[in-house]
């Protein structure tokens, strides 16, 4: 009696650990789509993370967000679309390929580039 | 080793410890941030007195202050909010996941530096605007937001941010 009495008091305890709330979906695909969508936007209220790894407020507001859109049935474009609009580009850990961020994406092959073509040049002379 | 090599072994580090040291000691908030003007979200919602806020009522320059009474930084630049109001700076207050009784108490026991507030329990507005806690300010000019600072609004702050805003919305009329 003593030990089920004790086993229920931490039972009831744990409890606790279960008020964060459950994402259910209507199929795995969905549920891929958002634990790979919330890994990708980062936090605004933090230095650096994904709402996946935050519990800030607001990532919490995202992370519900980026569920409803996801059972409307937004692409995963249109809803990072959403979020870059409100929050800025900032918010894409995955910056698009498209204007200044071609520089993110590819400066440092043409930097490296560059280097060893000195390099050579220097060599050959 | 020649002697151009010499050269570059000595100036690399410097010209990249000079970089970084420059981008270091940026002071981000205080950086002409490069937000990008964007229309007011539309929404339908009432102000702290049940007041339907109609859109017109976001004409003219304005600030949008995001605040809460559960807000402690709020109470911090609340002074200098009070002080922007009395020299004629129009401030509508953004009341963020606040009770409507608490929020009224918090403007009845401080003062109330703002035109109205917009009563925004479940933060609705403030999801659209970008807002990602309290306190946040947004400078509206006709119903276009055009800037932006997060956190505690201060004079520097007014002055480096909001300020060259103004102005240069004022050369264009």
């Amino acid at each position: 009696m003593k030990k089920q009495l004790f086993v229920a008091f931490f039972l009831v305890l744990s409890s606790a650990a279960f008020t964060q709330i459950v994402y259910e979906f209507e199929n795995s695909v969905q549920e891929k789509r958002f634990y790979l969508l919330i890994s990708e936007i980062r936090c605004p209220k933090c230095t650096s993370g994904s709402i996946a790894s935050s519990d800030a407020p607001i990532s919490r507001d995202l992370k519900n967000k980026v569920y409803e859109l996801i059972l409307d049935g937004s692409t995963d474009k249109e809803i990072k679309q959403y979020v870059s609009e409100r929050f800025g580009a900032f918010s894409d850990y995955r910056p698009s390929l498209s204007g200044s961020n071609y520089i993110l994406w590819f400066g440092p092959f043409i930097f490296l580039a560059l280097i060893l073509a000195i390099f050579f040049i220097r060599r050959r002379v | 080793m020649n002697q151009s090599l010499r050269i570059l072994i000595i100036l690399l580090p410097i010209f990249i410890l000079v970089f970084f040291t420059k981008i270091l000691l940026v002071d981000e908030d205080l950086k002409l941030s490069s937000f990008e003007a964007k229309n007011f979200p539309a929404f339908e919602l009432d102000d702290l007195n049940g007041r339907r806020v109609q859109s017109e009522s976001l004409n003219g320059i304005k600030l949008l202050n995001v605040w809460a009474s559960w807000c402690i930084t709020c109470l911090v630049e609340h002074p200098f909010l009070t002080k922007l109001s009395k020299n004629n700076v129009e401030i509508i207050g953004l009341n963020y996941k606040d009770s409507k009784s608490k929020a009224n108490s918090w403007l009845e026991k401080h003062g109330n530096p703002y035109l109205f507030s917009i009563y925004d329990p479940r933060g609705d507005l403030a999801f659209d605007l970008g807002v990602t806690g309290a306190p946040e300010t947004y400078l509206l000019i006709d119903s276009k937001v055009v800037g932006h600072i997060q956190g505690e609004m201060n004079q520097q702050k007014w002055e480096t941010i909001f300020m060259p805003l103004i102005q240069q919305a004022a050369q264009r009329k």
